[in-house]
């Protein structure tokens, strides 16, 4: 009995010895086999899956540019989401996506997309534009100007290099805004450089020097334009200011001229050439002139002054001078009047200056109490800004 | 240096030593080598390499199989007509149900009680056609929409080609039954793309407990199941992750909001479950090739209502969550309807995963919680997305119940290991708080639900474990000293009433002697023998205080008592123990 199973038991154990030592290995080449041509099968099944993927991919992309293009971006964003589906990652499908989002002004959710672009490649010159624009748009002046910053420094394709100019174009509107003042002038000055003599682009950064109130700059600028395009009304009515502003009558009279002959719709031209008009006729400092036309200048602007004076009912208390023990303007006017006439300036030179000085002292106070005047007020006091140095 | 110390030095016995491999070569045949190659200890980890690379090329195409479902029976777009909204889940639902019933009754559910049930119950046999049925039945449902994920038929998958690969291999009962864990592993990794997630995760939940044996397996099956995933798809996580920072410690306070939260919602879920899927079960027969197309139908209707992203595993809506791309009330709408339309998928008993609808729901509330509290509170920094993922962990820990797993795996996703102590102080409140509320955890609910009785890895990993420091006695009589003689030893014996006696031995150990054999050694007038020379040669084993109780179990038959002594010096005794202690601490606990 035992002995039987004792056979048994070393049967069964010569069956898993054959089994362990034959059928084992013959198994596991088997499955060896079966893995190799699961593994063709599934490489098979994986190669038409990504291409079918990246076809659908490529078709809603396609869907969603033109759909873009024709500024339907409801329908962009749900094609390019569909186009995200099949390829998740793909830089150009999120690119579109935030901006098909941003046309639909979902800056929230446009942000979200490109700074995930801006993580991915932070030296993006367009995604640091859009979210430059973002940012600007939503108040965050600082890191609007940091993302604007690095579109401008960004690696723009050589035929996007316009993009980097706009970039700074925009910049310098948000810093104009901004009231950045000398910001935007380091970045116009470098922009200028930049644009070298691109009649155009230097007569749009011309008009940004005038907002930046760098007017020698902006002169620069238009006079650039002018070269090759002589009869430009905008960069002419630009120059024209420039100079205005730099005290630069005469030239600023020749370029407003010019610019209202080009273009007689241009009424802040045509107005300001009526101010520099009357600033250089009623200049009594000017060269070239007689002494007879002079003293006849002092006695005209004496009584403008004094009009200006009664229209403009100055305080008592304000007087010329630091001590208040000193008259008033009016009071002085009133003692000074008497004097001024055309045969005592020419006998007394003197009196020319102590006049002038009271008239230009009487525009000056008129302007800060009563605000900037017009017409023939105006001109003196811009004649008075204008010999201030000499003062 | 320490005599004790230098007693305690192990010595290598000269027959132990590892032999360089170029001796052992010229010491055994060929055939040795053969047969050492094939010894299954070793045979097995070469097999799990084997199921990983099976498991992975099934879970690829099980992959290509959901996404071709969903590009022909939903469409391409991400705009879906009403028409293919309702009729795709609803038609497919029926298409399923005669599957299911007719043809792959063990498909129904997730399946990971399936492969527990294989484990402890079927001893590692899954039928293939499982398999087969699984693959086919979940690519339908989650391919047209029904709200359930990939992971669990995955690990399923996995668990049935293991169980093939054993059975033709035809390895022993012991590795048949932990074959199917090591597949398990293997399809849960390749499906997630997360393998040391997969391998807690089946410690945790389907194994319950650690063993060196099955641990190598486990982790070998998992990473090379992992490699021909990323082989074929990339390795690229199921969503990208946003930039995780924790600026200040008081935004931890937020993250046990979320945990709060999030445990809430787990009781809610699970609670739908226990409630509604014994109902459907005991609806009459008929109406089950009915259920799964009800179900769809449902879900199409709350996606034609405008909440599409509940359909399918929503993988791409997790990612858009993450980047912020909804408001946080759409955010907390869709983790509700996400919860109704897997309790509809899941209790009609549509073959499918409960995993991503698990993580689309925590990612969707964490979102929802970070939104919210970011909309009220602006000056907290944290982004939702930071918020979403750990909202993920939060789902696993409180609904699955698998708090290690839920930590790892977020670690894991986002390969983020600052985000651990939001992680951890989330799910340890969604945790509780699940655990409070729902005392019965999700996995044994269902099991029980099904009639089967598995063994609840919640409840193992609670259990007491008894030391035997909890049933050792002080030590009441004499220690007698072997180098004193007999009649001093007697003399010692006289004062006590105890029988056996504790003798300590010489140099070191332990034995035991009787106060019979005493007299009886005294009566033949070895009175002035050391007692060390008349005792057997044998010496007692000695316990320590911390050996589990079980430990004293293997000698207490054989020794009336056990000295258990110190770990710092074996001579100096603690207490001892004697079966009668053992048993008696055993029946005190097993009354509670």
């Amino acid at each position: 009995m035992f002995e039987e199973q004792e056979d048994a038991v070393k049967t069964e154990g010569l069956v898993n010895y054959r089994f362990y030592l034959r059928q084992r290995p013959v198994m596991l080449g088997v499955f060896t086999a079966l893995a190799v041509i699961f593994f063709l099968f599934t490489s098979g099944l994986a190669r038409l899956y990504r291409a079918q993927r990246e076809s659908l991919g490529t078709r809603w992309f396609s869907r969603g540019v033109a759909e873009l293009n024709a500024k339907n971006y409801s329908g962009a964003v749900n094609d390019f989401r569909a186009a995200l589906l099949y390829s998740r990652d793909n830089y150009t499908y999120q690119l579109n996506l935030a901006e098909a989002l941003l046309g639909l002004k979902r800056t929230g959710q446009a942000s979200a997309y490109l700074l995930n672009l801006w993580d991915r490649e932070p030296e993006d010159g367009l995604v640091n534009l859009e979210l430059a624009r973002i940012a600007s748009g939503q108040g965050q002046v600082q890191q609007a100007i940091r993302f604007y910053h690095d579109a401008i420094y960004a690696a723009w394709a050589s035929d996007e290099e316009w993009k980097r100019r706009d970039a700074r174009l925009e910049l310098i509107e948000l810093l104009l805004g901004a009231k950045q003042q000398e910001q935007a002038e380091a970045e116009l000055i470098a922009l200028s450089a930049n644009v070298g003599d691109d009649p155009q682009q230097q007569e749009q950064i011309g008009t940004l020097f005038l907002r930046a109130q760098d007017y020698e700059h902006a002169l620069r600028a238009f006079r650039i334009t002018l070269k090759s395009e002589r009869r430009n009304p905008a960069a002419l009515a630009g120059a024209g200011e420039a100079a205005f502003e730099l005290g630069r009558y005469s030239l600023a009279e020749h370029y407003l001229q010019s610019a209202v002959a080009a273009n007689p719709n241009d009424q802040q031209s045509a107005d300001r050439l009526k101010t520099t008009e009357l600033v250089l006729q009623m200049d009594p400092f000017r060269r070239q002139i007689t002494t007879a036309e002079r003293n006849r200048i002092v006695v005209q602007a004496f009584q403008l002054a004094g009009q200006r004076l009664s229209n403009c009912a100055l305080p008592k208390s304000v007087t010329p001078g630091p001590a208040s023990t000193q008259p008033s303007l009016s009071d002085q006017w009133t003692s000074l009047k008497p004097q001024v006439t055309e045969a005592n300036l020419r006998r007394d030179p003197d009196l020319v200056e102590s006049t002038m000085d009271l008239v230009l002292q009487i525009e000056r106070q008129t302007s800060v109490v009563c605000g900037t005047p017009s017409g023939t007020d105006l001109a003196l006091l811009l004649i008075a800004k204008l010999h201030e140095g000499n003062q | 240096m320490d005599p004790q110390a230098k007693s305690d030095t192990v010595v290598i016995p000269e027959s132990s030593r590892i032999p360089h491999a170029s001796v052992w070569m010229r010491e055994h045949s060929p055939l040795d080598l053969w047969r050492a190659m094939f010894r299954e200890d070793r045979f097995f980890l070469v097999l799990s390499v084997f199921i990983g690379v099976f498991s992975g090329l099934a879970v690829v195409c099980f992959r290509f199989a959901i996404d071709w479902s969903r590009l022909y029976l939903l469409g391409t777009g991400v705009e879906l007509t009403r028409a293919r909204l309702l009729l795709a889940p609803t038609l497919a639902g029926l298409v399923i149900a005669v599957l299911v019933i007719r043809f792959f009754p063990a498909t129904r559910g997730s399946g990971v009680n399936q492969t527990k049930a294989a484990l402890y119950i079927y001893n590692g046999h899954i039928p293939f056609r499982t398999a087969i049925g699984k693959f086919i039945t979940a690519a339908l449902a989650i391919g047209s929409g029904h709200s359930l994920g990939p992971e669990d038929p995955s690990l399923q998958i996995g668990a049935a080609l293991a169980s093939v690969i054993g059975r033709k291999m035809r390895l022993s009962r012991d590795r048949m039954r932990l074959i199917a864990p090591v597949g398990a592993a293997a399809g849960l990794a390749a499906a997630f793309n997360a393998p040391i997630s997969a391998v807690l995760f089946v410690i945790e939940e389907v194994i319950g407990r650690w063993t060196a044996g099955i641990l190598g397996s486990v982790v070998l099956s998992a990473v090379s199941s992992v490699v021909v995933m990323r082989w074929f798809l990339g390795s690229e996580s199921l969503f990208r992750i946003p930039a995780v920072e924790l600026r200040r410690p008081s935004e931890l306070i937020a993250y046990a909001a979320l945990g709060v939260v999030g445990g809430l919602a787990s009781v809610t879920f699970s609670s739908g479950i226990a409630t509604l899927r014994p109902r459907c079960k005991a609806l009459p027969r008929w109406t089950q090739y009915f259920q799964p197309a009800i179900a769809g139908l449902l879900i199409g209707i709350i996606a034609a209502l405008g909440a599409p992203q509940v359909m399918g595993a929503g993988y791409e809506y997790i990612d858009q969550a993450m980047h912020g791309q909804f408001t946080w009330e759409f955010l907390a709408i869709l983790a509700g309807l996400k919860i109704l339309a897997t309790l509809l998928s899941f209790v009609s008993g549509t073959p499918g995963g409960m995993f991503a609808p698990t993580l689309f729901i925590g990612a969707m509330l964490g979102a929802a919680v970070g939104g919210a509290e970011h909309y009220f509170l602006p000056h907290l920094t944290i982004s939702p997305g930071t918020y979403a993922l750990v909202g993920m962990g939060v789902l696993f820990a409180g609904f699955l119940r698998a708090p290690m797993t839920s930590v790892f795996m977020v670690l894991e996703v986002s390969g983020n290991y600052s985000i651990i102590v939001p992680v951890i102080i989330a799910n340890t409140f969604a945790y509780v708080i699940s655990r409070g509320l729902q005392p019965i955890a999700i996995f044994d609910m269902l099991t029980r639900q099904d009639g089967l009785e598995l063994p609840s890895m919640e409840e193992q990993r609670e259990e007491g474990i008894l030391h035997v420091e909890d049933a050792m006695q002080r030590v009441r009589g004499p220690v007698l000293d072997a180098e004193r003689t007999l009649d001093e030893a007697l003399r010692e014996a006289d004062h006590t009433e105890l029988r056996h006696l504790l003798v300590r031995m010489s140099p070191s150990g332990w034995s035991t002697v009787s106060k019979d054999e005493l007299f009886s050694m005294s009566a033949k007038g070895k009175g002035g023998a050391t007692l060390g020379s008349l005792l057997d040669e044998e010496q007692v084993p000695y316990l320590h205080p911390d050996h589990p109780l079980e430990t004293a179990l293997r000698y207490v038959d054989r020794w009336p008592i056990i000295p258990v002594v110190s770990r710092a010096n074996f001579q100096q005794l603690e207490g001892v123990i004697s079966e009668r202690d053992v048993l008696e601490r055993y029946r005190e606990f097993g009354e509670g």
